[in-house]
């Protein structure tokens, strides 16, 4: 299955398990757009591939359906010490050596921990490709998950949290908020666990969670960069076809409900804060025909200087906010957008509160020009492209698209469905999701 | 043919799984898999010689023919090294205000045709020259050039733009000095460089002056001009289109005769000194710099100096982490980093070690620099690791559009060329034992160091007491004192000159 669009010419494969049906190779190719594969192995991992032969140069992603979202209560912090657990050392890698193969050939690599999964990803020299499917495959199915290393592992995230709460007065009052937006304990609970629960975690718990989260049929597995696909479905072949299923993949949540009335709450920190106001609003899930236009309107409020919301709150001639931040905030099936704001009075606060939804209403009451919106689209295209534009970022990107949508049927039409945007779309998309009634605010007053 | 590539890999596919099957590993998984050949070529786009326009404008272009970006890189040599010696800091000024506003528009309509371009635009102020990087869509690049052309042609200092730049330097500045690290290395800078011209970048009281905006025009008309200028253009265009663009827009852009630029190369220190930067609130640890400056190396041995570098202190395995941190467990950290400009190169070693283990580690970091040169020089087993992660990692360093861009400029800006390009593997694979050795004994011998402690006096005095000589600032460099020994061992506060007064640089 081929699409041609714009500059991307994407080829994508058939997901079929455990047979891989690729294109006939194109031989001596150096230049051109990325390529794009997916199938999936017996065994359930997804596999992506995506070759591009601008520099020696290879990434590799390998994302679990294991965030915060997967722990019951009682349990929060398990994804977050799973996280740091998986760099303590497996069957063939000594603890914490992950990081010096990796450092050794002049890569990089990180790990992202998010509500609904958990990311590995690291960027080496094409030729050390084989060296970190190795790496991956050992701690996907032979993570030694020993006392030492998880009393380390949840010692780390204890301090973590501390450090969050100490350096950020606005911590607690967050957490309070999610739980008025989202409508459920998976879904509300800190990223990082409670600090009571991180303390009652035991190895046992620990090692059931891996056991049920990191199987490959809960994977996907990205390599993006200058390598040989042929050679890397060999490597693949051989590092991860023979790994055994782990536990079924949780089940999707519920779509969120929009609210239908507005809903103010007060948060009471336990010291001096400047007044601030969290304000959230429920939208569609990722993805769906609604979020193109919610993406680029996230753009018109908050997004670069001249966004809205920006010059209006922080206009340096009138700068009614200390503080502002915001945007979408997406999970796999779900999304909310999110406002903080910090002022130095509780009626600076106030008036923040009235200019956001003034600045809302005039989207509504007086449509952008294709001019203005053409600038905010600008914004978006150079922002999308440069996603694209390291291999890691690319890896990274395909790995969320595919956990979204679950293929790429639609990929190559993915940057014009954002650019073909109209300014009635916005004045539709503020209407039906930035009322008063579907916003939640938070009003947070220091003693 | 798929059909029996499938039953093949089917095949391969169960005869790796038999061991696992039976309980057992598979045997390849017991060790780390040898490396694949490393690519030879980087196929870079080539930097060759500049065309240069009428008006004397340099001008390169870098294809990519996939690049969604186009990138300008304009280098200007107005780094802050010419700024007046009695106005340091304007340098940095001009730069910061450089697409603040034209004469028909202000700085809020700049920045929203920039973001209607789908564009960034970044101004760095080096040493030696200012590179300012305009990055757009493709299809976005006459517009750009419309604009860039606007800022050079018909600039603007409203008095508003200057404050607010001034403010956000402040800002900056007061957010930075919070730092030990930053002290520490401003400090060590302005030791270095005591009456060379980059002694000027390490200024910081002078960059919150009350800038008029006749001093900011009048250096921006000296220097901002075509003749001390080399645009670079990256993205998918030849160099006659870029050519012909960029004449249509700048031809009206006048060249100037320019100041002559600072021209004195850096010398070594004279001797070996320690210096305190007082800072109590940093009890918990101390942040020491020890660094030394040398002549620009020649081209060959850069590449020697980037491995010796890295054996000393460039990676995780190197030899002043192995020492300080994980044997003498004397500090969280210690690295090394050297740097090249157009007058000097320096080195220095950056650490954050106990406070009670100062002046041993500055001991052992001594140690440890002069034995690369003496009594343990690099080993091909310490050699071929810091090549294999140089080589690694210089890819990875160019894969972000604004990285290749701002990589490609810098190396043109310091008179580098291909050898730093695509010459770049070549050249580090050449680098032995030999060249390391050579390289270590003629930039790391017998140059004096000096040795800048940010750390709180009272924690420090102790230890401090065991040197025969050192001198103390405050944390913004003021000098304060300095202490020496008398013949019974006893330290004394010594008044006179101050001490980087004593030196300036000339003909030794």
């Amino acid at each position: 299955m081929h699409s041609n669009k714009g500059r991307w010419i994407w080829g994508c494969a058939a997901a079929l398990a455990s047979v891989v049906l690729f294109p006939p190779p194109v031989s001596g190719q150096k230049a051109g757009p990325p390529s794009l594969f997916h199938y999936r192995l017996k065994n359930g991992l997804n596999v992506i591939l995506s070759e591009d032969f601008s520099l020696p140069v290879v990434s590799v992603a390998v994302a679990y359906d294991a965030g915060s979202t997967h722990e019951p209560q009682g349990k929060t912090g398990m994804a977050a010490v799973m996280e740091n657990l998986m760099f303590s050392g497996s069957a063939n890698v000594a603890p914490r050596q992950h990081f010096n193969y990796i450092n050794r050939v002049g890569g990089t690599f990180n790990a992202l921990l998010m509500e609904d999964r958990t990311v590995f990803y690291q960027t080496v020299p094409s030729n050390r490709l084989s060296l970190v499917l190795w790496l991956e495959s050992d701690r996907m199915r032979f993570l030694e998950i020993g006392g030492r290393a998880f009393e380390d592992a949840r010692t780390a995230i204890l301090e973590d949290l501390r450090d969050r709460r100490s350096g950020d007065p606005y911590f607690d009052s967050a957490r309070a908020f999610d739980q008025l937006l989202y409508s459920d304990f998976a879904q509300s609970h800190s990223l990082y666990g409670l600090e009571g629960d991180v303390r009652g975690l035991t190895l046992d718990d620990l090692r059931a969670f891996y056991a049920a989260h990191y199987g490959p049929n809960n994977g996907v597995l990205c390599i993006t960069g200058n390598f040989d696909r042929f050679k890397a479905q060999e490597l693949i072949s051989q590092y991860f076809e023979t790994l055994p299923r782990g536990g079924d993949a949780a089940p999707a949540a519920e779509p969120l409900a929009l609210a239908r009335k507005q809903v103010i709450k007060s948060f009471v920190a336990g010291s001096y804060l400047s007044p601030a106001f969290h304000l959230g609003f429920r939208l569609t899930a990722p993805r769906s025909a609604d979020f193109y236009t919610l993406t680029i309107l996230d753009y018109i409020l908050l997004r670069g200087r001249s966004s809205r919301i920006t010059r209006r709150l922080l206009n340096p001639e009138d700068k009614i906010a200390v503080q502002l931040s915001g945007g979408i905030e997406k999970r796999r099936d779900r999304s909310v957008y999110k406002i903080f704001v910090q002022a130095n009075t509780d009626d600076m606060a106030d008036r923040c509160q009235s200019a956001l939804f003034t600045e809302l209403d005039r989207l509504k009451s007086s449509p952008l020009s294709e001019d203005v919106l053409g600038r905010y689209k600008a914004m978006f295209k150079q922002d999308f492209l440069g996603r694209m534009s390291t291999s890691v970022e690319r890896a990274l990107f395909l790995t969320d698209f595919f956990l979204s949508l679950g293929d790429f049927r639609e990929f190559g039409l993915e940057l014009d469905k954002y650019l073909s945007v109209t300014p009635a779309d916005i004045v539709g998309i503020v209407a039906r999701y930035f009322s008063p009634e579907n916003s939640i605010v938070l009003n947070v007053r220091g003693k | 043919m798929k059909l029996r590539a499938a039953m093949s890999i089917g095949g391969l596919a169960l005869f790796l799984a038999a061991p696992f099957l039976a309980g057992q590993q598979e045997r390849f998984r017991k060790t780390p898999p040898p490396p694949e050949p490393l690519q030879q070529e980087l196929g870079l786009p080539i930097l060759a010689p500049p065309t240069v326009l009428s008006n004397g404008l340099r001008v390169s272009v870098a294809y990519r023919e996939n690049a969604p970006f186009t990138g300008i890189e304009l280098l200007v040599n107005a780094g802050e090294s010419v700024s007046p010696d009695a106005a340091p800091g304007l340098a940095t000024i001009v730069a910061s205000l450089f697409g603040r506003g034209t004469q028909g528009r202000s700085a809020a309509e700049i920045e929203e045709i920039v973001e209607s371009l789908g564009g960034t635009l970044f101004v760095t102020v080096q040493q030696d020259y200012v590179r300012i990087s305009f990055h757009v869509l493709q299809e976005s690049l006459d517009r750009a050039l419309d604009l860039l052309a606007q800022m050079l042609l018909q600039p603007q200092f409203r008095d508003r733009e200057i404050a607010n730049v001034r403010r956000m330097i402040t800002s900056d500045l007061q957010e930075k000095e919070a730092t030990p690290e930053f002290v520490a290395k401003r400090q060590i800078f302005r030791l270095l460089f005591k009456g060379y011209p980059y002694e000027k970048f390490a200024s910081s009281r002078d960059l919150r002056r009350d800038w008029t905006s006749r001093e900011i025009l009048d250096f921006f008309d000296r220097y901002y001009r075509p003749n001390n200028t080399h645009l670079i253009i990256t993205g998918n265009l030849s160099l006659s289109q870029a050519t012909r663009k960029i004449s249509h827009v700048l031809n009206t852009w006048a060249p100037r005769e320019i100041p002559g630029p600072p021209r004195t190369p850096v010398r070594p220190p004279d001797r070996d000194r320690v210096c305190l930067v007082d800072l109590p609130q940093a009890r918990d640890a101390s942040t020491i710099f020890v660094g030394t400056a040398f002549p620009v190396p020649d081209p060959a041995d850069r590449f020697a100096l980037a491995v010796l570098n890295q054996v000393l202190g460039g990676s995780l395995s190197s030899r002043l982490l192995m020492n300080l941190r994980e044997s003498k467990e004397y500090a969280n950290y210690a690295f090394s980093e050297v740097d090249v400009f157009r007058l000097g190169g320096l080195l220095f070693v950056r650490a954050r070690v106990l406070p009670d283990k100062v002046l041993p580690a500055l001991q052992e970091i001594r140690k440890e620099i002069r034995a690369l040169a003496t009594t343990r020089p690099a080993l091909p087993a310490e050699i071929e690791p810091a090549k294999t992660y140089l080589l690694g990692n210089f890819p990875l360093g160019l894969e972000r559009f604004e990285q290749f861009t701002a990589r490609m400029a810098d190396i043109i800006a310091l008179g580098g060329g291909e050898e730093l390009w695509n010459g770049y593997y070549g050249r580090v694979m050449l680098v032995d034992a030999d060249r390391v050795l050579d390289a270590a004994q003629r930039y790391f011998l017998p140059l004096p160091f000096i040795a800048v402690i940010a750390g709180d006096r009272g924690s420090l005095t102790g230890q401090l007491a065991a040197l025969e000589a050192y001198d103390i600032y405050d944390s913004q460099g003021q000098f304060l004192s300095t202490w020496t020994k008398d013949k019974k061992g006893a330290l004394h506060e010594a008044g006179g000159m101050r001490p980087e007064l004593q030196r300036r640089p000339g003909p030794r």
